[in-house]
């Protein structure tokens, strides 16, 4: 069967869900003749998004900014972090405590000291994404780098195979199922940040237009917002699961079921 | 035998020529003690022994008499507490290279097919992959695996993944094979398949083969000389020849000799109450 057709069936289902979803409360908002600013139908929604299109997609490209900054700068710190945890045992019990004590200080509690610190630009949301997703990606990566079979490594010791060569032929890809697993619970994580910290102190982002039609109780637009950042979080998720089913397709297949999928 | 068929992998990357089949291991005055927090375990105690050149030599003995801690001493991936060990007269003191290894579980690499799988080995010790790739798809044919090179180790059965744990440890043409208990989570069936598949190889190539198992019969049907150990502290009780006609055929396993071998270590274990009725 054709691809697009073969999607078709099995997402068929779901999507008449929506376009079902959708109607209903296109229908019943109208029915009953519930207040715009409580819950706008989806038609005006989709209107008034159109009207505000410029200023919602800059402020929406200033969010995606911050997020994807923010995310890769957790990445590029958290897993050779989580190298230096997992095969020194003095970084291990030296730094990881500092680590795991960190994660119990509510990091939105913090958010307003990065204001008084680093003023209101990109720097502070960078740092607060950062935050938030930091530690997942290290949690799971320094369990991904310990996770190796001993029988393993007792055979890999036994070619006389150098640290490099082990390191790349075998502790590497053993432990990306679980550097991936900590990469997506940090993907789905830095959207809500990045709102998070336009929330306390910002001049732009979906956060602070969000923050701005709240006030002028102007809901679908609200709404608009709301939705357009499920998008942005979303794509982020899966832009990150394609390049997981890239770089490690013998284990996606062999997960059971899918957790999502679309 | 001649001299240039010791030689290392010659500079076109050819797979090493036939070698002398199997090296002589040297086993003197070995004990392990294991120290974890305040308690000490005498894993071994004083283990002596000699294996000859291309000798088959089984161990058996009970959970937890030492056994697995005895092939990691000889491998040189554990240093023990006194004694030495001496592969080809040499002094083992790191990771000895020069063998092949099978343990209770294939432990193969998920994200590596079957055949590369096999060259792994090759891999680890940057070699020439192409120059094996051939001698690779012959081996895992010889075992049954001819069409299954391009499958993931997910695809196949434990019995299929354990003879690529098998091929991977002998693709190298090592002058020793140690193999702990490699069977011991196959069903019965295939288990009995794999023990003939084992003499098989054993024979043509003849290295020196270190085999722990705590199947008593599946030792005598496999073995030149059975160890026989005993509980904590781990102890060489016996040392039983075998001395049974190859290939070890069914008229051969069933025969009277056979079984007095087998009732022989049976009471072994019953004095030493291994085993209780
Ligand atoms: N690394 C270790 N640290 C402490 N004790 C160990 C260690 N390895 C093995 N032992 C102990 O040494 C004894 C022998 O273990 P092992 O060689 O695995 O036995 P076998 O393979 O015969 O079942 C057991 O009592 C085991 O608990
Ligand atoms: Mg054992």
């Amino acid at each position: 069967m054709p691809g697009p057709w073969r999607w078709l069936r099995q997402r068929g289902g779901m999507i008449a869900m929506f376009i079902a979803l959708f109607l209903l409360w296109e229908f019943a908002v109208k029915l009953f003749g519930i207040k715009e600013y409580l819950l706008p139908p989806p038609s005006k929604i989709w209107s008034e998004f159109l009207k505000r299109q410029s200023t919602v997609m800059t402020g929406a490209w200033t969010t995606t900014i911050e997020i994807i900054g923010g995310y890769l700068l957790a990445v590029a710190v958290s897993i050779p972090l989580a190298m230096a945890i997992a095969y020194s045992r003095f970084v291990e019990n030296s730094v990881y405590p500092i680590i795991v004590f960190l994660q119990i200080i509510p990091k939105i509690a913090i958010a307003p000291l990065f204001i008084i610190w680093f003023g209101f630009g990109l720097f502070p949301k960078l740092l607060i994404v950062f935050l938030l997703c930091f530690f997942p990606i290290v949690v799971s990566s320094v369990a991904g780098f310990k996770s190796v079979d001993p029988d393993v490594m007792d055979f890999a010791r036994s070619t006389g195979a150098s640290p490099a060569r082990m390191f790349f032929k075998i502790r590497l890809p053993q432990a990306l199922p679980e550097i991936f697993t900590g990469l997506k619970i940090g993907a789905a994580l830095s959207a809500t940040a990045a709102v998070v910290a336009e929330f306390v102190a910002s001049d732009r982002g979906l956060g602070y237009l969000l923050q701005q039609y709240n006030g002028q109780l102007e809901t679908p637009m609200v709404f608009a917002i709301i939705v357009l950042l499920s998008l942005i979080g979303l794509s982020i998720y899966y832009l990150v699961e394609l390049i997981e089913r890239l770089v490690i397709p013998w284990h996606v297949s062999q997960r059971p079921t899918e957790m999502t999928g679309l | 035998m001649t001299p240039d068929s010791l030689t290392e992998p010659t500079a076109a990357g050819q797979p090493m020529p036939r070698r002398p089949p199997g090296v002589p291991v040297e086993i003197a005055a070995v004990s392990q003690v294991f120290r974890r927090a305040q308690l000490e375990t005498q894993a071994l105690e004083r283990i002596d022994l000699a294996v000859k050149p291309g000798e088959f030599v089984a161990v058996v003995g009970p959970s937890g008499c030492g056994k697995s801690t005895l092939l990691k001493i000889i491998a040189g991936l554990l240093a023990p507490s006194t004694g030495k060990v001496e592969i080809a007269g040499r002094l083992v003191s790191g990771p000895y290279t020069d063998l092949g290894i099978v343990f209770q579980s294939p432990v193969l690499l998920d994200w590596r097919t079957i055949l590369d799988n096999v060259l792994v080995q090759i891999d680890l010790r940057g070699g020439n992959l192409a120059a094996y790739r051939d001698q690779a798809r012959a081996l895992l044919a010889k075992v049954g695996l001819a069409g299954f090179e391009n499958q993931m180790p997910r695809e196949l059965s434990g019995g299929m993944r354990q003879r690529t744990a098998i091929v991977r440890a002998l693709i190298h043409e090592p002058p020793l094979l140690m193999m702990d208990e490699p069977f011991g989570a196959l069903d019965a069936l295939t288990r009995e398949q794999m023990r003939i598949d084992l003499e098989k190889l054993w024979l043509e190539r003849g290295q020196t083969t270190f085999f722990i198992t705590h199947g008593i019969s599946e030792a005598v049907a496999l073995a030149d000389r059975v160890i026989v150990m005993t509980p904590r502290p781990g102890r060489i009780e016996r040392i039983i020849e075998i001395d049974l006609p190859r290939p070890r055929h069914k008229a051969v396993i069933t025969s009277r000799r056979f079984t007095d071998y087998c009732e022989d270590i049976t009471e072994c274990f019953m004095r030493h109450g291994v085993i209780q009725y």
